[in-house]
């Protein structure tokens, strides 16, 4: 339990003392839900408005919990073997599960607390959502795959992109691009339909219009995304990821070569 | 019994040979300096021994265990600065600490006392960004300093050190090593080479001598060393001071040059002479005693400092 615990409370602190991770997991969503709260919602009728400051809001703490995960972490990592720190550790009588499980924890505590900021901001600037307590329930299930996903894909960055200015680029690369052909920077219903059916699949992308549904309805997020086929595939992926990254991530980056 | 032994170990790399068939031996409690250029296979040949790396062949014993099964005796400090600069002397520290499965409070206790042993209690709520280079690298040897570490891997501590920080690391070393503590250092320079009981000078993948370091210098015949510093440096200088030099032998530093005979006190006027003959500028000229990199240069015509 010390190492894991060890491991979590080193993640989190370079996380909360580093500027650029501050920025573009925190500061960037929040600039982006103040202007899609006051930007893109003018001609909106007044009613709605609300709700689409909510989806926004939604949107933009999926976004925050993708970078955490998609460009932050593979950093992490690659900063750790660049630095010598990965060497140090294989040297030592310590286990690769443990020093995994207590970084991804890490990260799963700096997302929540990325996550609560975007959703205090969010509320102040006037979002609201329509939902029961079982639709906030959905909603906290479909972040929490967000977050599997996108640590799964950081931990296959992570594994294969060495050196650490290439990791945060390829994540946030990967991050921002996905989100804006999946839909997360505008509405489902505004895309083409092939980008439709990536939103559909790509499982962070379905996970925030699963997330919207719950908490807001089929009116704001575009369609219904809570078809058990659906629900199934975006598990189904979003595990496969974490899994696959967990294995390549433990298999390559502790490897003796 | 030996704390480290290494046999026949062979490293490659696709078709790169690193290391050809290394042998080595290092006794409880000594300390052994591996010396060689960048590229000879030292820091290969270190990671191998805390299992870092794998070798292609032959095998590495840790007291008698394997090297993967005696993980918890060695303390590796690697070349690179691998300590958290975002984190606090003392958040690295119980970072480490709890990950050799201290609890919270044992490893604060623990590592209060490490702090002071390395004179960094007054730094130690200092975040890493903010510490010199000495002071990073004090703090990260301190990392292998836990109880229970038998064996001490310091791949080229002293690197990117100015000269008093070297000085005081290498106090710190010495501070630090008991009886019992084995010492392994990979290094480039010879004064940090000549600190350590026993030497073994490697290029190419192979150690091509070892002992003593007075020994080694006695071995090779190396009496008297004059450092010449020059005004300008040109064959014709090369020439002049070749003559003066046992077997012919020259070794051109950054400054100026070194050449090896056995009676400096009486080959320096009259190198001195003849420099002045062909208008050659001498700023500086001193008979001094052979080093480790003069060892090296006899063996294999190379400086230390060539990439080989």
């Amino acid at each position: 339990m010390s190492q894991i615990a060890a491991a979590f409370s080193r993640t989190i602190k370079e996380f909360l003392r580093e500027r650029a991770v501050l920025f573009w997991t925190i500061a960037w969503p929040i600039v982006w839900v103040l202007i899609g709260s006051f930007v893109f919602v003018s001609g909106a009728p007044k009613e709605i408005v609300p709700y689409l400051r909510g989806s926004t809001t939604i949107s933009m703490l999926v976004f925050a919990l993708m970078i955490a995960g998609i460009a932050n972490l593979p950093a992490n990592i690659a900063s750790d073997r660049e630095n010598g720190l990965l060497a140090k550790l294989m040297s030592m009588p310590i286990s690769p599960r443990k020093d995994f499980v207590g970084r991804i924890l890490g990260l799963a505590a700096f997302s929540c607390l990325a996550a609560a900021l975007v959703i205090a901001v969010g509320f102040a600037c006037g979002a609201r959502f329509s939902t029961t307590d079982i639709g906030v329930l959905q909603a906290v299930g479909f972040l929490l795959l967000v977050i599997c996903a996108s640590a799964g894909i950081g931990l296959l960055v992570g594994t294969f992109i060495k050196h650490v200015h290439g990791a945060v680029m390829t994540g946030v690369g990967i991050a921002v691009v996905t989100s804006a052909v999946s839909g997360m920077f505008m509405p489902y219903l505004a895309l083409p339909l092939s980008l439709q059916q990536f939103a559909r699949v790509y499982p962070i992308a379905s996970a925030n219009s699963s997330a919207i549904y719950a908490l807001m309805g089929e009116e704001i997020a575009g369609y219904n995304p809570l078809t058990v086929s659906q629900i199934s595939l975006t598990v189904a992926l979003s595990v496969f990821l974490l899994i696959l990254g967990t294995i390549l991530y433990s298999r390559r980056c502790w490897r003796t070569e | 019994m030996n704390a480290i032994r290494v046999e026949n170990l062979t490293k490659r790399y696709g078709a790169n040979e690193v290391l050809k068939g290394v042998n080595l031996k290092v006794d409880e409690g000594e300390f052994y300096a591996l010396m060689g250029p960048n590229g000879s296979g030292k820091t290969t040949l270190a990671s191998i021994i805390a299992s870092v790396r794998i070798p292609t062949s032959g095998s590495v014993d840790i007291y008698g265990r394997k090297s993967w099964q005696a993980k918890e005796w060695i303390g590796y400090v690697p070349q690179e600065n691998f300590s958290s600069p975002k984190l606090t002397g003392r958040e690295n520290l119980i970072y480490f600490a709890r990950l050799l499965g201290y609890s919270g409070s044992q490893a604060k206790s623990l590592v209060n006392e490490m702090l002071g042993r390395i004179g960094l209690s007054a730094d130690a709520d200092k975040r890493v960004d903010k510490y010199s280079g000495g002071m990073r690298k004090r703090l990260e040897v301190a990392t292998a300093l836990f109880p229970g570490v038998r064996i001490l891997i310091l791949d080229e501590p002293t690197t990117g050190l100015d000269p008093s920080a070297r000085r005081k690391f290498l106090g710190l070393v010495e501070e630090v090593k008991d009886k019992q503590t084995t010492i392994f250092l990979i290094t480039h320079l010879g004064s940090d080479a000549e600190l350590a009981s026993r030497v073994g000078l490697i290029d190419n993948g192979e150690i091509i001598a070892e002992g003593e370091p007075e020994a080694l210098k006695r071995m090779h015949g190396l009496v008297d060393v004059i450092t010449v510093e020059t005004a300008v440096k040109s064959d014709k200088v090369a020439d002049v001071l070749r003559n003066f030099s046992d077997e012919k032998r020259l070794l051109e530093t950054e400054a100026g040059y070194r050449i090896y005979c056995k009676h400096g006190d009486k080959v320096l006027p009259e190198a001195v002479r003849n420099l002045d003959q062909i208008g050659c500028k001498v700023t500086r000229i001193e008979v001094a005693r052979p080093s480790l990199e003069d060892v090296f240069f006899k063996l294999t015509e190379k400086t230390v400092t060539e990439v080989s």
